[in-house]
């Protein structure tokens, strides 16, 4: 489902930066609703490990996600610099994923970004498979790579056994 | 056994004696007597063969005259046969021949030829006219007998004694058999014989001894036992003895009243003596306790002058020494003076010394107390600093809550801006200028929170610096609060030390003062010592009179104590001889036992007195 702006002739984009494991990813800007501090989660009981609980904002109730773990690294618990992004109604239904830091928006050229060619084979299988549709590519910023994800996968990647 | 011993001893070896010889004449009796026996015996055997040897010849003899006379007859019955036959000459030789004893018979001619011959052999008669070569005649005996006939001159006769020695031997042997039986019968009788002499011989001796003992007894023993109890009494010095004189030996009984009346005089004799000897023991002993006071007394005179003597020899000696030494003392007095004078000088150099000294302490305390002061404001200073420091530790404290609150509002503001930023970005191209604002706005709170950080830094290590400090001022008060403590015992000693340097002051002045009065004071002792000293001197003369006085006195009694020594010696030497012969003669019992108790008690009361 690509935005309208991506089929813009623009030759700029801009990515929602942040920081997880260690690593440096990015969302695009338009998915992202807004980005919460302070949060307090409810958790759901039975639900699966990838799923933190939900949190009430301005009286809207959203799932969040651990994006760690659906990234594969070991979970972590909440800290002071841990933020939540919560993304539009149009990506998914309400949710929002936890991240280790915020980092800045960050602005690229187009010509910048290598797409992952998307390879629709059956061979990629589990956690692979997971995992390569999160990625959707790569940004060559001045001296260091930025991991762009798909944000409106999130959802499907979690691991619902019922 | 000890007391019958003599006689029981006397009466065995007699006993024994007489066994013993006993045993030996019943030996040589029966010695004797066998020996008897077998001569007459063997006499006997030597007759009967002397007999039978006798018999022998008597009885060849008459067997030869027997047959001579048989020869005769019967040459005269030849001679008064006119013709003689041949039949008679056989029927005379055969009626010689029948007799046992002739063996052969011959009868010959003129020429001593036999004509007829006959021969006894195996009991049946041969008549022949010559003898067979065989027969040998060698051995008999021959009767050879002239007839005086014509026809027959010679008749010889051959016999044989053979038969009358069997019989003769025979008869011998008889007669000594019987002799060898007699003599055994005669042994078998003796022995009875000699044993019931043995048994008879020892009853009779046994007999003999009990009666000797008996005898021995009542003749010997008794009064021999009472002479041993005797003698056991007076062995023990026991001179009260009952001699009893009725024994059945005379001279015994003579023995013991003898013995009787001699113990009496020597019984009477011992009492005397020991009456004397107790009373003189008594009197030695009063003496030597009279001597012994006298002694005592003489002694105590003696040691007594003695001390006095030792004492006025000491008290001279003492009184010389006093002497010498008030001289000293005079002597030294002056060096006293000269002294004192030395030591007067020197207290009033000393008294100066000391003044100046008291004014140098005076300025030392005032320094002290100075110094006191001094350090309880640096106390007081060093306080306020402390406090000072408090304060800027809390004020550092509260500019460390500002700046994490500037931090959070940094935090809180990026937020804003990021979501600005989104903001924007969803607005598209009508929300760029936005953007930018936003972009300055994150900026801006990172710039701030990099401030609010820095700030944070700085006032950590304010803190720090600002607690060590305090501590560094918390040493000083304590090294201040010490020096103060010090100060102020300083300046303590200082006053107690100038008050004792006042009164020292004061005891120097008193000093001078006492030390010029004791110059004043040994100018007079000396005079004083002099005067002492020639006092002393005639004191001394006096006393060495007075000593010399009393040692002659001493020496006085001292003669007196020798003599009463040797007074006391005579005494002692009394009643050791008179305790010698009482030791003489109390073991001689003079009377009997009841007495003799009471005498006992007697002595042993006077020993105790003793």
């Amino acid at each position: 489902m690509p935005s309208q702006s991506k089929k813009l002739p623009a030759t700029k984009r801009q990515f929602c930066t942040f920081h997880l494991a260690g690593h440096y990813f990015g969302v695009d800007i338009l998915d992202v609703k807004e980005i919460i501090d302070e949060v307090t989660l409810t958790k759901i009981h039975h639900a699966p490990t990838e799923i933190m609980g939900f949190v009430n904002i301005r009286g809207h109730v959203h799932l969040v996600l651990d994006l760690r773990l659906l990234l594969n690294f070991s979970s972590k618990s909440v800290d002071e610099s841990s933020r939540v992004l919560l993304f539009h109604p149009k990506v998914g239904e309400s949710f929002g994923v936890m991240v280790d830091q915020i980092g800045h928006m960050v602005e690229v050229e187009e010509n910048l970004i290598e797409y992952r060619l998307s390879d629709d084979s059956a061979s990629a299988l589990g956690r692979d498979y997971r995992k390569a549709n999160l990625e959707k590519g790569v940004c060559k910023l001045q001296n260091k790579l930025l991991i762009i994800l798909d944000a409106s996968t999130f959802l499907n990647a979690v691991d619902f056994k019922r | 056994m000890n007391r019958s011993g003599i006689a029981l001893k006397i009466i065995l070896f007699s006993s024994g004696i007489v066994l013993f010889l006993m045993i030996i004449g019943c030996y040589m009796i029966i010695q004797y007597e066998v020996s008897v026996l077998n001569d007459m015996t063997d006499s006997k055997i030597a007759q009967t063969e002397n007999e039978s040897r006798v018999n022998f010849f008597r009885e060849k003899k008459r067997f030869a005259a027997q047959i001579q006379s048989q020869l005769e007859n019967i040459i005269l019955i030849m001679k008064s046969f006119d013709i003689i036959y041949e039949q008679t000459f056989n029927s005379q030789i055969q009626m010689l021949l029948t007799q046992p004893m002739i063996m052969a018979a011959s009868f010959c001619n003129q020429e001593e030829q036999s004509f007829i011959v006959s021969w006894k052999e195996n009991n049946t008669i041969h008549v022949a006219s010559q003898f067979p070569k065989d027969v040998n005649l060698d051995s008999f005996h021959i009767i050879k007998k002239q007839t005086g006939l014509l026809s027959i001159s010679w008749v010889t006769v051959y016999y044989s004694t053979r038969l009358i020695e069997k019989e003769i031997l025979a008869v011998k042997e008889i007669k000594i058999e019987e002799l060898l039986q007699t003599r055994s019968d005669i042994y078998e009788q003796l022995k009875g014989v000699l044993l019931t002499q043995a048994f008879g011989t020892l009853i009779i001796i046994a007999v003999l001894c009990v009666s000797l003992m008996i005898l021995l007894k009542i003749f010997v023993l008794d009064p021999v036992n009472e002479l041993i109890e005797v003698s056991n009494q007076l062995k023990k010095l026991d001179l009260s003895v009952d001699i009893r004189t009725k024994f059945y030996s005379h001279e015994l009984n003579e023995l013991l009243q003898g013995l009787g009346k001699v113990l009496n005089g020597f019984r009477n004799i011992i009492s005397d003596v020991q009456d004397n000897a107790t009373l003189l023991s008594k009197s030695a002993d009063d003496m030597t306790g009279i001597a012994e006071q006298l002694t005592n007394h003489s002694v105590d005179a003696e040691s007594q002058s003695n001390n006095v003597a030792e004492a006025s020899i000491q008290i001279s000696g003492n009184i010389h020494a006093i002497a010498g030494s008030v001289e000293l003392i005079s002597e030294n007095v002056q060096s006293v003076s000269m002294t004192s004078e030395y030591l007067f000088q020197n207290i009033n150099s000393v008294a100066n010394a000391i003044e100046e000294l008291s004014s140098s302490l005076s300025h030392v305390g005032e320094r002290a107390k100075k110094g006191t002061q001094i350090a309880e404001q640096a106390v007081i200073l060093a306080q306020k600093a402390g406090e000072t420091m408090n304060q800027l530790r809390h004020a550092a404290n509260e500019i460390g809550g500002v700046s994490e609150f500037i931090q959070r509002i940094a935090h809180k503001t990026n937020i804003l801006s990021l979501n600005a930023t989104i903001e924007a970005a969803s607005a598209g191209s009508a929300g760029r200028g936005f953007s930018v604002v936003a972009g300055a706005i994150q900026e801006f709170a990172e710039q701030s929170s990099r401030a609010a950080k820095d700030i944070t830094n700085r006032i950590a290590g304010v803190q720090k610096g600002t607690s060590e400090l305090e501590n560094a001022f918390a040493d000083v008060s304590e090294i201040i609060k010490e020096m103060n403590l010090s100060s102020e015992s300083i300046s303590y000693a200082v006053i107690e030390q100038t008050k004792a340097v006042q009164e020292i002051a004061n005891n120097a002045l008193e000093a001078d003062e006492r030390a010029r009065n004791i110059t004043f004071a040994i100018e007079d002792l000396s005079k004083t010592a002099n005067n002492a000293a020639e006092n002393t001197t005639q004191v001394a003369l006096g006393a060495n009179d007075v000593s010399s006085r009393i040692q002659s006195v001493s020496q006085t009694i001292s003669f007196n104590r020798q003599i009463s020594h040797q007074i006391n010696e005579a005494a002692i030497v009394l009643t050791h001889l008179s305790g010698n012969l009482k030791d003489m003669v109390d073991p001689f019992k003079v009377r009997s036992d009841k007495q003799s108790v009471k005498n006992n008690e007697s002595e042993t009361l006077r020993k105790e007195k003793k």
